[in-house]
């Protein structure tokens, strides 16, 4: 269905060929200046505008958050909130590519759940509008030096996306078979190796295979500290011999033998939910509670806590610059940020997603939402989560270590 | 009368097809200046055989498997007994099935955890059939879907065409086994042969089947397409369109090639 859209906007494109040859002289990053100055000048400008947030489709508990609760909420403060679910986002992002290059002004994304390597390539395109968060009352609840908010993947934020949400790489195992759970990454490996066929991993570029990956070579490399987080290539050359070595030693001990991988984490979480492979892994550990509560897990389902600590993150609400409700969208991202809507969201009954709000600098009344809320009965709290929790790599490393994952470990050449 | 259809049909594909042939010259890229260059040809030069050969081999397989399954369903519907109606209406139903619907549905069937395997307990003895290394659920999705199309379009012709020359045989004295040879197989040869076309190219291009149910590596073309599409690095897009290239020259070929044998067939009007 995607497709054949594509492709008649594809040819939509080309009947216009030579409107596009001259647009495609825009497809530079463009100047990003909202042209609002002022809080009252955005909720002004946002009454009765229609905002289409896109964001990843394949996590019922978020759609259902953003249906029920964000979605109501925006009613009240005159905003019109439509949920639009994509597979991946890197379609929300291909979209506004798009857009960029046929030259639209009112394109159909006002608002996208992004971090990573896609806000890095469509900063790096001038797809998103910047400097505006400074603009959300809310944002000051915020810690403007907490690292994980101020740089996202390496990629300086610049004010160009609001946060929404932390996250903690989390990998998950079936306490009923595996007896004797490692303690450490290098240990899991080992483990896989002593149990051959029963551990595996997403294929990269899928975003979890991507960060487990990225765990290994923190591993490998004795810790993360020995890792540079910016890219370049001389590092990428020393460090990662040894990643791709051991990927390829432990390879034949893997489900089917390391011939081939579950290309999405969808996969690899089926064939744990079919109890082929004794671990699963996610960056939305939120997730384990209710799958273990609905029977699709194992019950006795545990989080594997890792001596080193493992990957942290935070996602974010990014405004294309293609989009005509830019002020609508800065509603809906304040409101995202507010410490009702952060609470709701931490709730493990409706999303459990770790707030990105510093409790410092929240009153009484607020903090108390947060101590309020219930304890998973899978998942450890954030505080234990995220302990000696390990920074992201610069977006940049990550397509340089999927291709060669791809080409040394996938192909074997 | 059809002229407007057609029209509409052109301007979509063939302004599709300029746009990606464009894009995989490097004349609209997302940053930098345009410029005439084959890199993005250059770039995918190391995968694109395994991609071309696995590509052409599930699409030749699927052919064969939908042909042979399609014909033999076309010539027990035609002989009209309950279960020819049967048959046809099993055909009929599986129609309107989307692919993706039916690929997700072998995945539950013929997964190593799917209906099959749990219903038969193999205990992890279950073959690779999804996610294998022959493409089995690929080349049985694409067979099951086809082979109802190659029925009903050779029952057509079948009922229309031959009835009267396989009643007149049969009068003459012709057994069953000869009246297959000498009338059923000749006179529904030029429909097969365009449908078997019509199948090639579709499981030619299309990416849903072979993403849902093949493995990570190799990868056919158009899965090697959308990958390159969706990636998040910006010289990707180029790529992606010179791999479309790649399979829209091969369905050209394919297409070009049925047209020559049809060309020479006498029953062709």
């Amino acid at each position: 269905m995607r497709r054949f859209s594509r492709r008649r906007f594809a040819g939509l494109l080309a009947g216009a060929a030579a409107a596009l040859l001259a647009l495609s002289a825009c497809s530079a990053p463009a100047p990003t200046h909202p042209g609002l100055t002022s809080w009252g000048q955005v909720t002004a400008a946002a009454k009765g505008q229609t905002v289409r947030l896109w964001m990843y489709g394949g996590d019922e508990q978020g759609n259902a958050y953003v249906d029920k609760t964000l979605i109501p909420a925006a009613a009240k403060v005159g905003v019109t909130l439509q949920r639009v679910p994509v597979a991946d986002t890197k379609d929300a992002l291909n979209r506004v590519l798009t857009e960029i290059q046929a030259g639209t002004k009112d394109g159909s994304v006002d608002l996208v759940w992004v971090n990573g390597d896609n806000f890095g390539t469509g900063k790096q395109a001038g797809a998103w509008l910047c400097g505006w968060t400074s603009l959300l009352p809310n944002m000051s609840l915020t810690n403007p030096t907490d690292p994980l908010l101020t740089d996202d993947f390496g990629t300086p934020v610049q004010g160009c996306e609001a946060p929404w949400s932390k996250a903690q790489f989390t990998i998950a195992y079936n306490a009923a078979t595996v007896t004797d759970p490692p303690h450490t990454l290098a240990g899991l490996l080992d483990w896989a190796q002593q149990h051959p066929g029963r551990f595996t991993y997403p294929a990269p570029p899928d975003f979890t295979g991507s960060a487990f990956t990225r765990e290994v070579l923190d591993s490998v490399s004795g810790g993360y500290k020995n890792v540079p987080l910016r890219f370049d290539q001389k590092a990428f050359g020393r460090l990662t011999p040894a990643l791709y070595g051991r990927l390829k030693a432990l390879a034949p001990s893997l489900w089917r033998k390391g011939q081939t991988y579950p290309k999405t984490s969808t996969e690899l979480n089926a064939l744990y939910a079919g109890g082929q492979v004794d671990f699963t892994m996610t960056y939305g550990p939120a997730e384990l509670t209710k799958l273990v509560a609905d029977g699709t897990y194992p019950a006795a389902t545990k989080v594997l806590t890792l001596q080193e600590g493992s990957l942290g993150n935070a996602s974010f609400l990014a405004i294309p610059a293609t989009s005509g409700h830019q002020a609508g969208a800065m509603v809906v991202a304040n409101l995202a940020l507010s410490p009702q809507q952060q609470a709701a969201k931490a709730d493990p009954r409706t999303w459990g997603q770790f707030t990105v709000l510093d409790t410092a600098r929240l009153d009484t009344a607020e903090r108390d939402l947060f101590a309020r809320l219930p304890q998973s009965p899978v998942v450890p709290d954030f505080n234990v989560l995220s302990k000696n929790a390990n920074p992201e790599l610069a977006a940049a490393w990550v397509p340089a270590l999927d291709d060669a994952w791809r080409r040394l470990v996938l192909a074997g050449q | 009368m059809a002229a407007p259809a057609v029209l509409v049909a052109t301007f979509v594909v063939g302004g599709g097809m300029a746009t990606s042939l464009a894009q995989s010259l490097g004349l609209f890229p997302l940053v930098g200046p345009p410029s005439l260059t084959v890199a993005a040809y250059a770039a995918q030069a190391s995968e694109l055989p395994a991609g071309i050969g696995l590509s052409l081999a599930i699409a030749a397989a699927s052919t064969l498997v939908a042909c042979l399954v399609g014909f033999t369903a076309a010539l027990v519907i035609v002989q009209g007994r309950w279960c020819g109606k049967l048959v046809a209406a099993l055909g009929t139903l599986t129609i309107p099935v989307p692919h993706i619907i039916g690929a997700a549905s072998m995945s539950l069937l013929l997964a190593d955890s799917g209906l099959l395997a749990r219903l038969f307990n193999t205990g992890g003895g279950w073959p690779e059939l999804v996610g294998g290394p022959w493409w089995i659920a690929v080349v049985a999705e694409y067979g099951w879907k086809e082979s109802a199309f190659v029925a009903l379009v050779v029952t057509g012709t079948l009922a229309t065409r031959a009835v009267s020359y396989d009643e007149t045989a049969a009068l003459l004295g012709a057994g069953r086994l000869r009246r297959l040879r000498h009338v059923l197989i000749p006179l529904s040869m030029p429909a097969l042969a365009v449908c078997a076309t019509i199948v090639f190219v579709y499981s030619l291009g299309s990416y849903e089947v072979a993403w849902l149910l093949g493995r990570a590596y190799p990868e056919p073309l158009p899965v090697m397409a959308l990958q390159l599409f969706n990636s998040a690095t910006l010289t990707a897009r180029p790529e992606a369109a010179a791999v479309a290239m790649v399979t829209t020259t091969l369905s050209f070929g394919a297409v070009a090639a049925a047209f020559a044998y049809l060309r020479r067939s006498t029953l062709w009007r």
